[in-house]
């Protein structure tokens, strides 16, 4: 995941490896993600968007 | 009193003497709520459905039906009956005992699946009777899963489940999806009372086999006033001890089916309210009322649920969200809720060989939360069926548990009605 060639659009700094908050349905949960340390930024990769976030999603979905 | 009007009003039941469909109405008295109706020929009658008016149940009252609700909602699950035949001669039971010589083949049965299946209707119980009573069982649920049912749950009192566990196996290897097993309480004086035997020691035979078989099992009680609406507590704590082989508790307060030379009396029910109440006390508040929301497949009155994970040392994550009213009234609820159903009730072989190795895992990292909540995802769940006396149209009309016998589709409720 750390990907070392991306850098924050608006800082221009390289984004770092950093466990971060997720919240979804009044819950939250952590995961390690790439932040801009300038402007807290984050990076979603597709993977972890369609993969876990999706799954995650899918779990707290209410019948 | 702070019931108010929304609450009651008019709406139409049966005459539990002749069945004729008559005018009732909910009235509100002493902070509880009646179902009452007056058949010309037969007098007037009176059930309580509904005991306290605890701010907390609001959310159950919030539904108004829409002026043209059919008739007949979505199929969420279609119950489909293989035998009349049981092992148990349950004084509270409503399914007549018979013989096989009546009994589907497995070849009608798989016309049956599929006629379901092509409807779009993939998710079947299958009942009886005890329908343990067929050897060939196992073929039946084969033919179920051949003819596209995706999601094949068994009810059963597990008593052969426990005692021949190469049967269970069989199950299994033909591709069943879970069991509900009847599940009235954690001591044999319960069993004796209900079931005329005490075989607390079969029931939990069978959660064994199941759970070598990997098969989840979701118990089931039936709620008795006076005899084990003392033991609720008991009884999650039970379940919460066997996940993960045990996927939840669907609460079942009793209803009296069938023709009865008197009427039950009030103090033999218990109401959705009575059974809420029931689990934050009787679990010294490690479930909450606010944990739990209205049916959003059924009618809201129907029952309720609760969506939890089993985290090591048997600690609750809570997941139930926020109530949203709308959610019960969509196109969709049906659809939703045999995913929701089929993903917690069904066991993950991969999960929980993961959850293994990572087991002091922290439960708020993604990661570990996905496999927490797939290898140790737990519910607790009402469905309180309604009799001759207690029947409501309003919420009929909103039954999404339907049995299909090949040629008709009807309402659990009004199929059971009576014995007939």
């Amino acid at each position: 995941m750390a990907d070392a060639t991306w850098k924050c659009g608006k800082c221009g700094v390289p984004l770092e490896v950093k466990k971060t908050v997720f919240s979804y349905l009044d819950r939250s949960f952590t995961h390690d993600v790439e932040v801009c340390p300038k402007c807290g930024a984050v990076r979603i990769p597709k993977e972890l968007a369609e993969g876990r976030m999706a799954e995650v999603e899918e779990q707290l979905e209410d019948k | 009193m702070r019931i108010d009007k929304t609450r009651l009003g008019k709406t139409q039941s049966v005459c539990p003497v002749c069945l004729a469909r008559i005018p009732a109405e909910r009235v509100a008295r002493g902070g509880d709520i009646f179902l009452e109706k007056t058949c010309a020929e037969h007098g007037s009658f009176s059930a309580v459905v509904w005991r306290g008016d605890d701010a907390q149940f609001d959310k159950w009252w919030s539904y108004s039906p829409p002026d043209n609700a059919p008739e007949l909602a979505a199929t969420c699950c279609a119950l489909v009956e293989v035998t009349s035949r049981c092992d148990l001669r349950c004084p509270v039971c409503f399914a007549g005992a018979g013989d096989a010589s009546t009994e589907p083949t497995v070849a009608e049965l798989y016309e049956i699946f599929k006629k379901l299946a092509d409807a779009g209707s993939t998710f079947v119980q299958i009942s009886g009777g005890e329908p343990t009573a067929r050897d060939d069982l196992p073929e039946i649920v084969a033919a179920a899963r051949r003819a596209g049912c995706e999601t094949v749950q068994l009810n059963s009192n597990g008593l052969r489940l426990g005692r021949e566990p190469e049967f269970t196996r069989a199950l299994a290897d033909a591709g069943l999806s879970f069991v509900f097993l009847q599940f009235d309480g954690v001591t044999d004086k319960t069993y004796e009372k209900l079931r005329g035997k005490p075989i607390l020691t079969e029931k939990t035979e069978a959660i064994r086999v199941c759970g070598e078989n990997f098969l989840g099992v979701t118990l089931v009680p039936t709620l008795v006033p006076g005899v084990n609406d003392g033991e609720i507590g008991d009884i999650i704590d039970f379940a919460v001890k066997h996940s993960p082989v045990v996927r939840g508790v669907h609460f079942q307060p009793i209803s009296y089916f069938g023709r009865y030379p008197t009427p039950p009396r009030d103090e033999d029910r218990i109401t959705l309210p009575e059974v809420l109440r029931g689990i934050e006390a009787q679990t010294a508040g490690k479930f909450k009322i606010k944990d739990f929301n209205p049916s959003a497949c059924d009618h809201p009155r129907c029952g309720f649920h609760g969506d939890f994970v089993v985290l090591p040392r048997g600690k609750i994550m809570k997941l139930t969200k926020k109530y949203n009213p709308d959610a019960c009234c969509g196109a969709d609820a049906h659809l939703k809720n045999r995913a929701f159903v089929a993903r917690r009730w069904t066991r993950s072989p991969d999960a929980e060989s993961a959850a293994q190795t990572e087991p002091a895992a922290d439960a708020r990292d993604m990661s570990a939360f996905l496999t927490r909540v797939k290898s140790h995802g737990f519910t607790i769940t009402a469905m309180t069926f309604q009799d001759a006396w207690t029947l409501d149209y309003e919420r009929l009309r909103r039954c999404s548990l339907h049995v299909f016998d090949g040629a008709s589709t009807v309402q659990f409720c009004a199929r059971y009605l009576t014995n007939a």
